[in-house]
């Protein structure tokens, strides 16, 4: 299993914690990552489609010279490079169109994949219940998978938009509790936190109060702006509403890890802004 | 109070402009409410509804649409798009709305009302400059355009304990095919003409 690793932007700066779970977990599991060379940014959510789809599709293109599918942790990548895959292979005038624009010569051959997806798909929930060190009992935890790694649908494509389940059974697999959740493809509110806080803030609460409610003491992510909303801004919804919060966010990978048996520092779990050490404790990690 | 629609105000032609923009399908809308009852943003702000936005542009309500500050305040998680019966695409409809609204803003015909294009101008910027993001660049930035200095001065000390945590490069990251980034942005520029 070898695939062309798009780490982004984020995972190359504060998701450095993702980035070093994703390589930790990969490297146990068997999935070869090559850090695709020289890649540039998608054009996150702040470019429109037309600078956006050229700037993906010159990763498409370098990945498809390594004849590698893209495998990308991170939601807004995932769309992103996704979305321009799908519109230049479906049309061929316009692939020619971006062709020339990033003079390169992409075929369509490249497949973009969800870090998500090959873990629960390609790794398989068999195999990782096998390689379990160390079972997470003790972890009562939230799913949330946010917006762009199921929508849209036809984009998206490997899980449910409605009540996705993949990141539900590798939660279970891991031997942590899953609870039912109302918030799993609620928006994090993470494309306004520049332009309009006060709403994007809202909308993170709303997501985190869903968590509290059940009863969970760690919620789940799969995307780097999830992770900024729910974990650097937890403290700012702190102060702006009066309350504690104290709710670790973290990256599927962390979880994951800490389940085959990976180390605290391996996983970069010191590096979350809210420090998980009472649920670490509560799984009798020091 | 909501005032009388006067037809000579109104742009019969804002409907194609946005077709061309990127939204093909706005007119295949049949106004069920879908979009407004998904919106996570409606939730909070009742001002905010999609399925109105679009109908006002419908009407050729063109300066209304593009100098209101609404607008500017999806969040773009594509519920509204992912129930829609009718493959209407609104989050791509409302999306050519911004993009007509910076066009129209950029050539002095309408004064916009967010923050935004100035704050993804920024991110594009450090783009075409590096071929990545520059994070810490793009976070003073952010802060300075939308809290002032005070802003910054208060936003320090978490930017301390990332610097701490590793998690802030001081450095950009260029990346070796920048004549290719340069040529991208070259042609979409010139695109948009
Ligand atoms: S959900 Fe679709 S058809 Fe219904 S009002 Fe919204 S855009 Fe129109
Ligand atoms: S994409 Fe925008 S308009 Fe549609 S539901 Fe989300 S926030 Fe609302």
């Amino acid at each position: 299993m070898k695939f062309a690793y798009y780490p982004g932007c984020y995972l190359h700066g504060s998701a450095v914690e993702y980035d070093m779970s994703t390589r930790a977990v990969c490297r146990k599991l068997g999935i070869e990552l090559i850090e695709l060379d020289d890649w540039n940014c998608c054009g996150a959510v702040e470019a429109r489609d037309s600078l956006s789809i050229p700037l993906s599709a010159r990763n498409l293109a370098l990945a498809e010279k390594e004849g590698l599918d893209i495998v990308a942790p991170c939601s807004v990548c995932f769309h992103k490079l996704s979305k321009a895959n799908k519109m230049v292979k479906e049309d061929e005038k316009f692939r020619k169109k971006i062709n020339e624009t990033i003079d390169g010569q992409y075929q369509g051959r490249v497949g973009v994949r969800h870090l998500l997806d090959i873990i629960v798909n390609d790794v398989g929930l068999e195999r990782i219940s096998k390689g379990v060190k160390a079972p997470l009992e003790g972890v009562n935890a939230v799913p949330y998978y946010g917006c762009l790694i199921v929508r849209p649908s036809e984009i998206a494509k490997f899980d449910d938009p409605e009540d996705p389940q993949s990141l539900d059974d590798l939660i279970k697999a891991t031997g942590a509790e899953c609870l039912p959740y109302s918030h799993k493809v609620s928006c994090c509110g993470g494309g306004l936190l520049a332009n309009k806080e006060d709403f994007a803030l809202e909308m993170a609460k709303k997501i985190i109060d869903g968590a509290k409610e059940g009863g969970s003491n760690c919620i789940v992510v799969t995307c780097p702006l999830c992770h900024t909303m729910l974990d650097f801004q937890q403290s700012n919804i702190e102060s702006r509403y009066g309350i504690t919060i104290d709710l670790p966010a973290l990256y599927f990978t962390q979880l994951l890890g800490l389940a085959l048996g990976l180390g605290v520092k391996e996983l970069g779990l010191d590096k979350n802004m809210v420090a998980p050490m009472k649920l670490l404790e509560s799984i009798c990690i020091e | 109070m909501t005032e009388a629609i006067r037809l000579t105000d109104t742009d019969p032609r804002f409907v194609d402009e946005i077709k061309e923009a990127g939204g093909e399908n706005i007119l295949m809308c049949y106004q069920c409410g879908t979009c407004t009852s998904s919106c996570p943003v409606r939730e909070i702000d009742e001002r905010y509804d999609p399925l109105k936005i679009m109908r006002m542009a419908v009407l050729g309500m063109k300066k209304e649409v593009l100098s209101s500050d609404i607008i500017w305040l999806c969040s773009r998680c594509y519920a509204c798009h992912e129930h829609c019966p009718q493959g209407v695409g609104i989050t791509e409809v409302l999306h050519a709305i911004t993009n007509i609204a910076e066009r129209e803003g950029k050539e002095g015909n309408i004064k916009i009302k967010s923050l935004k294009p100035r704050l993804d101008g920024v991110f594009n910027d450090l783009i075409r400059k590096y071929g990545r993001l520059f994070e810490i660049k793009f976070f003073v930035h952010l802060v300075l355009l939308s809290k002032g200095a005070t802003g910054l001065l208060s936003s320090a000390p978490d930017g301390f304990v990332m610097f701490r945590k590793g998690k802030l490069r001081l450095l950009p990251q260029k990346i070796k095919g920048m004549k290719q980034i340069g040529r991208i942005f070259k042609i979409v520029e010139a695109n948009k003409k």
